[in-house]
């Protein structure tokens, strides 16, 4: 048995709890089948409780972070940031600002040479340009800092 | 008879068009450029592509995801060949064979064959999905809505058989996206369910964002974690890469019994080229005069393994166009595009004037091909040196599409933070032994057998008797259970074929 298996065990217990909770506040009819399902998630994560538990007395318990042996947290964690920030900013810079900025921020982390940064800003650039902009006609969010200028 | 040979010609002639044959030539080149990096997959490529078909036609849009898929798959081995690292799993076992071919100086040699065996694997399992998929979708137009109830749960039931590991957490993962694909309007009461006040909720998830999200996203998120390497230069090559009429004729019946594997392999929900190329490689290996050979770079090797994972391709379309039942993740994506230019897949896109577009995308599947063939052979050089581009590019590259792809859908900002909780549920699933194929699979399936189960309920006034009211049902039942066993056999195969490995 490996211990993370009791983090998903709660957090799926947690998912059921929820949608439960959602579940009975919709009107009588329609609750049947979100119940329904919410039932055979639960019976699914109970019989997952029990095949842990089966395993742990035939086995012995492991951590279970072997599936994390070569997680770099530092890294993780900062790019993740850098990606929150940056789907938070997109609405303030627009698209392309925002894209750039995050692009250069995380090669500049990840220690990527300069011309590679550069090359790689133009050619991810030009490809979402070309593709979204002029083949699809996807209009890319401006930002408000470029509209309040007119743009 | 006659109609459906009329289709089939007028397909050729419509999967000619130059912005079908511009939409091969440039999927077939984006899926060997995607499936030989290391750490991206055939489905995270097609996946990131699928807003790219928005505008185009169905049948060239379907073409374009074809080639990707199609040229993924191949793409897959030159990394294995040239770096030892397969490109996608579908190349495992070609890097026994293929590298140790390289270390001999006959990387020319193993690319050649690579190109050949995986040119003829799929060519072959085109025959397969001319031949079974309309006979497989005139049986599907019988179906009514408990027919399509249990059809659904059978699709559910593959879920088994795409988990990766444990049973039960696969099944977990379908009955997680089950739940998620509750939310949305009710079909038939037409009450508002789990929205949280987001009208772009209104026709629950969207398929795409999700697919984005668990098979792009979070493959970004699986490179950020690990700690950036400096992937081995791709070996240089000058020796020939064509075959001499001897060493063709070798490997010949190889590639005839691949065929036969990777495609039964595909067809059967939940397998996939990764179990095909070994029992490919294995069988190969059986049948050789030159079995002293093999681990120490038998070109035969590398020809079992290609044309099986190759085969693999057309015959794992079957269930996702006939029945509307994606066995693995790939053709679950290709399910998505198709949903998004308003097909339903089924019976019906054999009938009217989708049956045009059908056999359009088949004609397509076939000369993808030749395309993967010539741009293979051509290009090989080029290719072994993008397998070397850094994933420390890859991850902001990757991220960026995702988002716009994901906001090209609607050119809504909800969408993206949908694809980025997708993203983050995925990454989690890959880490705790979960399955995100499952998690689509049952965000696809749930709507069908939610509407399924509640007509025939209505239909029969509450009596649930009405499930088991025809034949087909219960064929259908007795699918159910055999879907339910299938990890259990491909299990025993693929154990096999590992362990004689």
């Amino acid at each position: 048995m490996k211990k993370t298996d009791i983090g998903v065990v709660i957090a799926f217990y947690g998912v059921c709890a929820f949608f439960l909770y959602m579940t009975l506040q919709l009107p009588q009819s329609a609750q049947i089948y979100p119940l329904c399902v919410i039932a055979l998630l639960a019976g699914l994560t109970t019989l997952h409780v029990f095949n842990i538990i089966c395993v742990a007395i035939r086995e012995g318990v492991t951590s279970g972070l072997e599936s994390l042996k070569d997680f770099v947290p530092s890294q993780f964690f900062t790019l993740f940031i850098m990606i929150v920030i940056y789907l938070a900013a997109m609405p303030y810079l627009g698209f392309y600002i925002a894209s750039v900025i995050f692009m250069a921020a995380s090669l500049i982390f990840l220690r990527v040479k300069l011309w590679q940064i550069i090359a790689a800003e133009v050619v991810v650039i030009a490809l979402v340009y070309c593709a979204f902009e002029l083949f699809l006609e996807v209009r890319l969010p401006v930002g408000e800092l470029l509209e309040s200028l007119g743009y | 008879m006659l109609e459906t040979l009329g289709l089939m010609g007028n397909g050729f002639i419509n999967a000619l068009y130059p912005v079908n044959i511009l939409a091969m030539c440039a999927g077939v080149t984006i899926g060997i450029v995607i499936g030989c990096l290391p750490g991206l997959s055939a489905a995270m490529g097609v996946a990131l592509l699928l807003p790219m078909t928005f505008s185009m036609e169905a049948s060239t849009g379907m073409i374009m995801l074809g080639a990707i898929y199609c040229g993924a798959i191949f793409g897959g081995s030159i990394s294995a060949i040239l770096i030892h690292t397969p490109g996608t799993p579908a190349s495992a076992a070609t890097a026994i064979e293929g590298y140790e071919m390289t270390k001999k100086g006959q990387a020319g040699k193993a690319l050649g064959t690579a190109c050949i065996a995986s040119f003829f694997g799929g060519l072959l399992s085109c025959i397969s999905l001319y031949f079974f998929a309309p006979l497989l979708g005139q049986l599907a137009m019988k179906f009514g809505s408990p027919e399509y109830f249990w059809l659904s749960i059978f699709g559910l039931t593959i879920i088994a058989g795409v988990s990766s590991k444990s049973m039960v957490k696969g099944l977990m993962s379908g009955a997680l996206g089950l739940l998620l694909s509750t939310i949305g309007m009710d079909p038939m009461q037409g009450v508002k369910r789990f929205m949280f006040g987001q009208s772009s909720l209104y026709e629950g998830i969207n398929v795409t964002c999700a697919l984005i999200g668990l098979f792009s996203m979070s493959q970004a998120l699986s490179l950020a974690e690990a700690k950036i390497k400096q992937r081995a230069r791709a070996t240089q090559f000058n020796d020939r890469m064509m075959l001499t009429k001897e060493e063709f004729k070798t490997i010949a019946p190889t590639i005839g019994r691949s065929w036969i594997i990777g495609n039964l392999v595909g067809i059967l929900p939940g397998a996939g080229a990764s179990i095909a190329c070994f029992m490919g490689y294995n069988t190969a290996r059986q049948f050789s005069k030159h079995k002293e050979l093999f681990g120490h770079g038998s070109y035969e090797g590398v020809a079992g393994s290609e044309a099986a994972n190759n085969a693999v391709t057309g015959g794992s379309l079957i269930p996702m166009l006939t029945l509307g039942i994606p066995g693995e993740s790939v053709t679950a994506v290709l399910m998505g595009g198709l949903i998004i230019q308003g097909l339903t897949p089924g019976p019906n896109l054999f009938v009217g004037e989708t049956a045009q577009m059908t056999y359009t995308f088949f004609a397509g599947f076939v000369l993808i091909q030749f395309f993967m063939l010539g741009i293979g052979l051509l290009g090989c050089r080029g290719f072994a040196n993008i397998s070397r581009l850094s994933d420390a590019i890859l991850i902001p590259a990757v991220t960026i599409l995702c988002v716009v792809g994901s906001f090209a859908i609607h050119q809504n900002f909800v969408d993206v933070v949908i694809m980025m909780i997708f993203g983050v549920i995925g990454w989690l699933a890959r880490k705790f032994g979960l399955n995100n194929a499952a998690i689509v699979l049952a965000l696809i399936l749930g709507p069908i057998g939610e509407k399924g189960l509640r007509r025939s309920l209505l239909l029969s006034n509450g009596d649930p008797r009405i499930l088991f009211s025809t034949p087909i049902c219960w064929v259908l039942v007795a699918l159910c259970v055999i879907g339910i066993l299938s990890p259990v056999i491909m299990d025993k195969f693929a154990g096999k074929a590992e362990k004689e490995e």
